[in-house]
């Protein structure tokens, strides 16, 4: 996993962002809550093969989770969250929402052997990895989705990083830092909690420390905005 | 570097979550800009050698600028900035500044090719890249940080080189060195890798929820349902 405080950090920035007035000490332990939950996906490892970055980890969840709440806060007469905890927590619902997708889905989409992007409906882990860019000699190009037709049968093949299925894909975590077959066999077994692995990811975890402390400082504006 | 277009989406993030009152079109653009500033020492790099990630990528120049925006609006009687531009003035100042540093040049400094952070106290490009984790075999391990780096300079960062030694391809000087070069093929990158990607579609998606250009009011999801309990946030924006 890219590290849970890494994902907080980005979280921190995303939903600085989108919480507007809602922006507060509450709302932000709620965004957290919902960042660190996926992780729990790692726990089932155990009893069901594959599970990490397939249960907690996919593009269909959060879908569902949107439509649901678009459902109940825009179409239904009255809506049964917003009775509930009023329009704030309703912004707190789709600000926890973007995150989840963003800052945590989409990130780890982009590490290691990526996600189980359409699980429950698909089983099948993706991994975004590539580049854009636009070249003098070559014009614009893009590498995360490469298309391959077969010279042989006409055929094309679309590959958008496809890394495995839940029984061939293990992805490592502290619950579980190896495979299944390799943990039986080693002697000891070394967790590791990673804080940051790459440089980008220590800056976006400080970049989100930095949103927080920030924010704090910031005066409020005068009642009367002087334009 | 981090392509510009990386920039710019990290500028948006921060617009969006820093600006609070002052946050509309205008505001939002001056951010960004102040963003992407630092990638343009790359047009410099055209005559004067090593100029990429260099002139606009030391932490002096917006240093003396936060010195003068303090000074200016806290330690003057009267400030010019505050006159001028009002609360929201001081505000986009701040953010601009802020968004010059942590968009504009820390991500270059956090991976290949690297920032000249103190030039020109000291000529070295740093790249502050490793790993932090804690193990529970060896306990907390850190490469961040160390004392016996590779290469020039003064802190205790790994670094690839000076302004003479490490040439920085861009799509503007594609060989990095002064003079306008014959043939090369010029790459203007726009996104490296996966979690660029996210970054970009992160900052698009935070601008497009903000702006809502799709409705006609634009101020929250729920307009219709107990304004009494949470009133429009409209007003904010403007």
């Amino acid at each position: 996993m890219v590290s849970s405080l890494v994902h907080a950090g980005f979280a921190l920035v995303l939903a600085a962002g989108l919480l507007k007035r809602s922006y507060d000490r509450q709302a932000l332990a709620a965004v957290l809550v919902v960042i660190v939950l996926p992780e729990a996906d790692a726990l089932l490892g155990p009893v069901m093969p594959g599970a990490h970055r397939t249960v907690g980890h996919n593009f269909v969840l959060p879908a569902a989770a949107g439509l649901l709440l678009y459902y109940d806060t825009r179409i239904r007469e009255t809506s049964l969250l917003r009775e509930r905890v009023t329009n704030t927590g309703v912004r707190i619902a789709w600000t926890a929402l973007f995150v989840h997708v963003f800052a945590h889905v989409f990130l780890d989409w982009a590490h290691l052997e990526g996600v189980n992007a359409l699980w429950p409906l698909h089983d099948g882990f993706l991994r975004l990895e590539g580049e854009l860019l636009w070249s003098s000699v070559d014009g614009l190009v893009q590498t995360f989705v490469e298309i391959d037709v077969d010279p042989e049968s006409g055929q094309r093949q679309v590959d958008a990083g496809s890394t495995g299925t839940t029984e061939s894909v293990h992805v490592n975590n502290p619950v579980e830092p190896d495979s299944p077959e390799e943990l039986e066999r080693a002697e000891t077994i070394d967790r590791r909690f990673p804080v940051a692995g790459r440089g980008w990811r220590l800056y976006l975890l400080g970049l989100g420390v930095f949103t927080v402390i920030a924010r704090h400082l910031q005066g409020d504006p005068p009642d009367e905005p002087v334009a | 570097m981090a392509p510009t277009l990386v920039n710019a989406a990290l500028g948006a993030l921060l617009a969006a979550a820093l600006l609070g009152a002052a946050f509309d079109r205008r505001s939002v653009a001056v951010v960004v800009a102040a963003a992407v500033v630092p990638s343009a020492d790359a047009a410099a790099s055209l005559v004067v050698t090593g100029a990429t990630n260099t002139v606009l990528h030391t932490v002096w120049l917006p240093l003396a600028v936060g010195g003068l925006i303090y000074w200016d609006t806290t330690r003057r009687e009267s400030s010019w900035l505050r006159e001028r531009y009002g609360w929201r003035g001081v505000r986009v100042g701040w953010v601009a500044l802020t968004a010059f540093v942590a968009a504009g040049i820390a991500p270059e400094a956090v991976g290949d090719p690297g920032a000249n952070l103190l030039y020109p106290v000291d000529d070295a490009y740093y790249v502050v890249d490793g790993l932090l984790l804690f193990s529970t075999q060896d306990g907390v391990v850190q490469t961040f940080v160390s004392a016996t780096a590779e290469g020039p300079g003064l802190l205790p960062f790994e670094s690839r080189g000076t302004t003479e030694t490490h040439a920085i391809a861009t799509w503007v000087n594609p060989d990095g060195r002064p003079g306008v070069g014959g043939s090369d093929e010029r790459v203007l990158t726009l996104v490296e890798t996966g979690w660029q990607a996210v970054v970009v579609a992160a900052a698009g998606a935070s601008l497009a929820v903000r702006f809502r250009p799709w409705s006609s009011d634009s101020g929250e999801k729920a307009t219709t349902a107990s304004p009494s309990e949470d009133p429009p946030v409209s007003g904010v924006n403007e």
